[in-house]
């Protein structure tokens, strides 16, 4: 049996970078990111539950200008990962394929995403 | 799910079928369950976050200590998990093959089940030992 040599896929520098590409780049970055982030609660549930000298070391880790940096970003990780999820949902019943709707959806992840966590962390970091 | 080595008369040949059918059902399902479920999680992880950040021991023994807030919450943890390693599983499966991807694979169980055992245990201890 012959087969006919087939074509070499072109890597990522090849395209031109469209939203939709993008999200879905994003979408398993920040899942990778959230997997890695797991160990950031559990190692402040573990803290919490082995004694106040080490919960005191996670809270002044967490509560540096760095640990502050890396929750607010783990936030938007997070929400853009559970938006783009629910994107997925609304893509299994066969809505928002078409071109157009799913630029708009890849848009209204993004910009919601940074919605949500900019609200969250102003009611209940910043202005709390 | 379990890889395949796809040979050039697989690829030829048009009745060929890649993959496990039933595995990769079951994959596809569980990653929407857990998915959706992890909502909720995220809500929940909300509420705590915000009620006890930077908060001493006493006062995470009396939110995470209440059997109705630690016991939910370890059992949601542990959905996370399952979430996290089926992903990790579309990730590892996307760049690797063969041996490597079967000790990555392992890596990615072991991660999975020491946070889900360290979270679980931690909260445990808080619902019944306080």
């Amino acid at each position: 049996m012959t087969v006919r040599s087939r074509p070499l896929s072109p890597h990522l520098q090849i395209y031109r970078w469209t939203i939709t590409m993008t999200m879905s780049i994003v979408h398993r970055a920040t899942g990778i990111a959230n997997y890695a982030g797991t160990v950031l609660l559990v190692a402040w549930l573990v803290a919490a539950a082995s004694g106040q000298e080490a919960l005191n070391v996670v809270n002044a880790i967490y509560g540096s200008w760095f640990g502050q940096l890396v929750l607010f970003g783990f936030t938007w990780s997070l929400i853009h990962h559970m938006l783009g999820g629910i994107r997925h949902f609304i893509w299994d019943f066969i809505i928002g394929m078409e071109p157009g709707q799913r630029e708009a959806l890849a848009w209204a992840n993004l910009i919601a995403s940074i919605v949500l966590t900019l609200l969250v962390w102003t009611v209940f970091v910043w202005m709390a | 799910m379990r890889d395949t080595v796809i040979t050039r008369d697989m690829v030829a040949n048009p009745k060929t079928k890649y993959g496990n059918a039933r595995a990769s059902t079951r994959h596809f399902i569980t990653q929407r369950v857990t998915g959706a479920i992890n909502i909720a999680f995220l809500i929940f992880l909300l509420f705590v976050v915000v009620r006890l950040a930077g908060q001493d021991r006493p006062d995470m023994v009396s939110v995470l200590g209440n059997a109705w807030i630690g016991l939910p919450l370890a059992a949601l943890l542990v959905v996370v998990t399952v979430h996290m390693r089926n992903g990790m599983r579309d990730t590892l499966e996307d760049y690797f093959a063969g041996r490597i991807y079967r000790l990555l694979m392992l890596l990615n169980t072991l991660f999975c089940i020491l946070v889900a055992v360290a979270g679980v245990a931690a909260l445990l201890k808080l619902v019944f030992w306080g």
